[in-house]
């Protein structure tokens, strides 16, 4: 895990830590980066990057640029860049964010929305052909990328979203609004923040979750649980 | 996992209707209706589906669109489009991947959340 | 050492507690507990009640303190509010108003 500074690379803006004994509720903004290791409450805004390490946990609902999820996260990002979730991270709620990676061991229920474009493709460079029309019970044919063959027909690009059935457990509609390309400017992705990482062995999801190093257990909603003396 | 052959849908070849069976199965062409396999399915990046797909295991680095319930894993590659709701105890999306829908996977929260 | 910094751009709005120290150099409003020491920065504004051990402000603090241990007001920080302390030091420079109560029965 790439470590804050690393992350934001330059010592200008400050990195905030949140350490795995405190406990932050109510509303949290900011310019910066944040790396949560104890656990956040509430509602959480940030122009930069949310980082939510293994001891993390984070149940509020999220608007950052991007976010790495290590740690547990309840609750809906809405990411203007991408949204990680790592090989321990564990996630119940909506994604908003053009970039989601789920790696493999990474649990998750819930939405992604991805919105219609591709990162680091303008909709425009996208041909689009308008398919045959086929009866088909599913409304929700996918666009063809530009890397996929030629002469293929490929489907209108304001693909319908697929209609959800199940209940969400996180609330906040505004995440799950689906984003339309043509008025959602798309930055270039940024260079794969993703460091390589080895890929999860296979290994079964719920068994690869790492014990929560912190006792997050009973009572750590009012106060905090982990003792760590240092007096 | 694999018994016996893998069967192949070319890329020219158009299927409307019910698929199900045992074996592998790569699609580089197109399916439309619903697949019901037993072992491990893969969408080739030619492939375009349009199905509600149960399988053992899926790849996907072409189009779906359909509801999919696997019961091992599916991996969504990064040349993919997917969308539909997935189930299924391991989902693996790249970088790269365009998916829209929901997944449901068994996530294990601490107590206190 | 100090596990969490709250960074200069941060706002938050609600409740901080935990055991371990903390730095703000942002803007924290709502109400402080720790088990530890709170250092609040030069840059650091706190609208909060605070409970801890140790506090050394050398920002703008506003709002009552109750350390079991020690209450340090540094040099240019301004802190308006009652402090409950049994040792209370108030540095040259220090700008403060409020009433000062160093009876601490538990100590």
């Amino acid at each position: 895990m790439a470590t804050p500074k690393e992350l934001s690379g330059s010592n200008d803006v400050n990195n905030t830590v949140v350490g795995p004994s405190i406990l932050i509720s109510g509303r949290l903004t900011g310019d910066e980066d944040l790396t949560v290791r104890g656990r956040v409450e509430g509602e959480l805004t940030l122009s930069r990057t949310l980082i939510v390490e293994p001891s993390g946990v984070v149940k509020a609902n999220v608007a950052v640029r991007n976010a790495i999820v290590s740690g547990v996260v309840v609750g809906n990002i809405n990411a203007t860049e991408s949204v990680e979730l790592t090989r321990e991270g564990r996630m119940v709620g909506d994604i908003h964010a053009p970039r989601v990676i789920i790696v493999d061991g990474a649990s998750f229920r819930g939405r992604v929305d991805m919105g219609d474009v591709e990162p680091g493709r303008l909709p425009s460079q996208r041909p689009v052909v308008a398919r045959p029309a086929a009866p088909v019970t599913r409304p929700s044919a996918a666009p063809a990328r530009p890397s996929a063959p030629p002469a293929r027909p490929s489907a209108p690009p304001a693909r319908p979203l697929i209609p959800v059935a199940t209940p969400r457990p996180a609330p906040a509609p505004t995440v799950t609004t689906p984003a339309r390309p043509a008025s959602k400017p798309l930055p270039p992705p940024p260079p794969p923040r993703a460091e390589p990482r080895p890929v999860a062995p296979p290994v079964e999801p719920a068994s690869a979750e790492p014990p929560t190093p912190f006792a997050l257990g009973a009572g750590a909603k009012k106060k905090v649980v982990v003792k760590k003396k240092t007096r | 996992m694999a018994t016996g052959e893998t069967g192949i849908i070319g890329k020219g070849i158009v299927i409307k209707g019910n698929l199900t069976g045992g074996g592998d199965l790569v699609i580089e062409g197109r399916v439309e209706g619903q697949i019901a396999l037993k072992n491990h399915l893969t969408i080739e990046s030619t492939g375009k589906v349009q199905a509600d797909i149960r399988a053992e295991e899926l790849t996907i680095n072409g189009e779906a669109s359909g509801n999919i319930d696997a019961s091992t894993r599916v991996a969504i590659n990064a040349s993919a489009k997917v969308a539909g709701d997935i189930k299924a105890p391991r989902i693996v999306i790249e970088d790269g991947a365009v998916f829209n829908g929901s997944i449901e996977m068994d996530v294990r929260l601490p107590d206190d959340i | 050492m100090a596990n969490t910094v709250i960074g200069s751009s941060i706002v938050i709005d609600g409740e901080i507690s935990g055991d371990e120290d903390l730095v703000i150099q942002g803007t924290v409003k709502g109400k402080i507990s720790l088990k530890e020491s709170l250092y609040v920065e030069g840059s650091g504004v706190v609208e909060a009640d605070i409970e801890t051990q140790n506090v050394e402000i050398a920002g703008r603090v506003t709002g009552n303190i109750v350390a079991s241990d020690k209450v340090e007001l540094k040099t240019d920080c301004r802190v308006v509010g009652d402090i409950k302390a049994p040792r209370i030091l108030i540095a040259d420079g220090a700008s403060f108003k409020g009433n000062v109560d160093m009876d601490m029965k538990e100590r």
